[in-house]
C-alpha cells in the first residue's frame, strides 16, 4: 500500500464517517480503511477532525464514538445543489466524476466491469 | 524575401487547418497529463496565430480607410496597388479577426463570471480541498475548479461505495484539484471560442484532464483495476438512480473508454507527437512573422510621412 498524505486520509475518514449509518469507533473506522493504518494514526486523524469541528464525538461504553458533523448540511446542500441542477452552462466548470451513460455505454461498461471482475 | 505575404498567409492557415485535425488525435496518442499540457499551449499558440494572421491581412484593407491612412501618413492609393492580398479577402479577414476577438472576450467573460458564482456558492462551505458530503442520497460527486476548489460528494455515493473505492474517488478529485484541471479547460476553451476549428481539440481535453485524474488516481491507491471498477459502478449507479428534474449535462466524459484504458497498462510517454506537434507550431509562428513583416514593409512602402510613424502592427 501507498503511504497517503495526511489531508487524503482526513477526507477518508470524513467519508468513511458519513457512510456509517451509526457512529463508529476508531478501531471500526481503522478496520474499514485497511489494516495498514496505525491505530494512534487514526486516533490523531480523529483528535484532529473534532478540533476543527468536522465530526463528534460520543461516548459508548469504554470508548469514543464518532461520527460526521451534519449542522451545515442543509445550507451546504441547498448551495451545491444548485450548482448540480444550473443547466450545461455552470456544470461545465464543474469536474464531474463520470458523465451520463447513453444505453450502449451502459451494457459496454456491465459488459467490461464482468470481464475485469472474471480476470481477478 | 523569401515567402511573399500571400505565400505566408496561405502557409499559416494550412498549419492551423494541419492542428485543428492533428490536435484530437495528439491529445489522445500522449499520456494523458502531457497531453494536457502540450495541446493546450499548443492550441493557444494556433488561436492567436490565426487572430495575428487574420489582423495583419485586415490592416491591408483597414490602412487603406480615410482617417487610418491619414493617421498613419501613408498613401491609401499607393498601398491599394502594392498589396498582393485580394480587397475582398482582406475584408472577410477583418470580420473574422473581429468574430473571433469578440467570441474569446464573450466565452472569457462568461467562464470569469461562472467561476465567480461556483466560488461564491462555496463561501463558507468546508475549506479549500477538503471533503463536502451532501446530504443527499442520489449518487454523485464533483470537484468545484481551482487549486482551491471543494471535492464534492453526495451521501448516497459514499454508502454505495466501499471504503477501497471511496478511496479511488478522492484520489481522482483531488488530482483535479492538485493539477488545476479548470484552468487547462478554460484555455483549452478560450482557443476554440477565437478559432472554431478548435472545437473538437478543446473537446478531446476534456477527456485527457478526466484520464490524467484518473491515472493519478491509480498511482496514488496502485491499482488500476481498483479505478476502473469504482468509475464503472458509480457510473451505472448515477444512471440507476431516479433523476431529479433536469437532465444532467454529460460533463464527465466518456465513461467507457476511461475504463477500458485504466483496464491496460499505464501509457507510455512518445516522442513523435511531439515531433510533429512541434513542427507545426515553428512553422505557425514563423508563417505568423512573416505576415506581418510582410504588412509592415508594405506600409513602409506606402508610406508618405515620416517613415517613423508608418511602422504599425495588426490590430490598431
Amino acid at each position: 500500500m501507498v503511504r497517503r498524505p495526511r489531508g487524503t486520509l482526513e477526507q477518508e475518514v470524513v467519508a468513511a464517517l458519513a457512510a456509517s449509518p451509526a457512529p463508529m469507533t476508531p478501531a471500526q473506522v481503522r478496520d474499514q480503511l485497511g489494516g495498514d493504518l496505525a491505530y494512534t494514526t487514526v486516533m490523531t486523524v480523529l483528535a484532529r477532525l473534532s478540533d476543527k469541528g468536522l465530526v463528534t464525538r460520543e461516548r459508548v461504553g469504554r470508548a469514543y464514538a464518532y461520527s460526521a458533523v451534519r449542522d451545515e448540511a442543509e445550507v451546504t446542500a441547498r448551495q451545491m445543489q444548485r450548482l448540480l441542477d444550473a443547466g450545461d452552462d455552470r456544470a461545465a466548470v464543474l469536474s464531474r466524476f463520470v458523465g451520463v451513460l447513453s444505453d450502449d455505454d451502459e451494457h459496454l461498461l456491465i459488459e467490461l466491469l464482468r470481464h475485469a471482475e472474471e480476470e481477478r | 524575401m523569401s515567402a511573399g505575404m500571400g505565400t505566408a498567409t496561405v502557409v499559416a492557415c494550412l498549419v492551423i487547418v494541419a492542428f485543428a485535425v492533428a490536435g484530437p488525435r495528439l491529445a489522445r496518442r500522449l499520456p494523458p497529463a502531457a497531453a494536457t499540457r502540450v495541446v493546450v499551449p499548443a492550441s493557444l499558440v494556433v488561436a492567436a496565430t490565426g487572430v495575428w494572421v487574420l489582423g495583419a491581412v485586415a490592416f491591408t484593407w483597414v490602412a487603406q480607410l480615410g482617417p487610418v491612412s491619414r493617421y498613419g501618413q501613408w498613401s491609401a492609393e499607393q498601398l491599394r496597388d502594392d498589396s498582393p492580398i485580394p480587397r475582398v479577402i482582406a475584408i472577410g479577414a477583418t470580420v473574422l479577426a473581429v468574430l473571433s476577438v469578440g467570441r474569446a472576450a464573450a466565452c472569457g467573460t462568461r467562464r470569469l463570471r461562472l467561476l465567480l458564482a461556483v466560488r461564491q456558492s462555496c463561501r463558507g462551505v468546508g475549506v479549500p480541498g477538503s471533503l463536502v458530503v451532501l446530504d443527499n442520497d442520489r449518487p454523485d460527486a464533483f470537484a468545484t475548479p481551482g487549486a482551491r476548489g471543494r471535492i464534492v460528494v453526495t451521501r448516497g455515493l459514499l454508502r454505495a461505495l466501499n471504503a477501497d473505492e471511496r478511496r479511488a474517488l478522492l484520489a481522482h478529485e483531488t488530482a483535479h484539484l492538485a493539477h488545476r484541471h479548470a484552468c487547462w479547460l478554460l484555455v483549452a476553451e478560450l482557443a476554440a471560442a477565437a478559432n472554431p476549428m478548435l472545437t473538437p481539440t478543446a473537446r478531446a481535453v476534456r477527456h485527457t484532464v478526466e484520464r490524467w485524474a484518473d491515472e493519478d488516481a491509480a498511482r496514488a491507491v496502485a491499482d488500476r483495476r481498483l479505478v476502473a471498477r469504482t468509475l464503472a459502478r458509480t457510473a451505472l449507479l448515477i444512471r440507476a438512480a431516479p433523476v431529479a428534474g433536469v437532465p444532467l449535462p454529460a460533463v464527465g466524459g466518456d465513461v467507457p473508454g476511461r475504463v477500458r484504458a485504466l483496464l491496460e497498462p499505464p501509457p507510455r510517454q512518445r516522442v513523435a507527437p511531439l515531433f510533429v506537434l512541434v513542427a507545426l507550431l515553428v512553422v505557425a509562428t514563423m508563417a505568423a512573422g512573416t505576415v506581418q513583416r510582410r504588412g509592415d514593409e508594405l506600409l513602409d512602402h506606402a508610406g508618405t510621412g515620416n517613415p517613423a510613424v508608418s511602422h504599425h502592427r495588426p490590430g490598431h
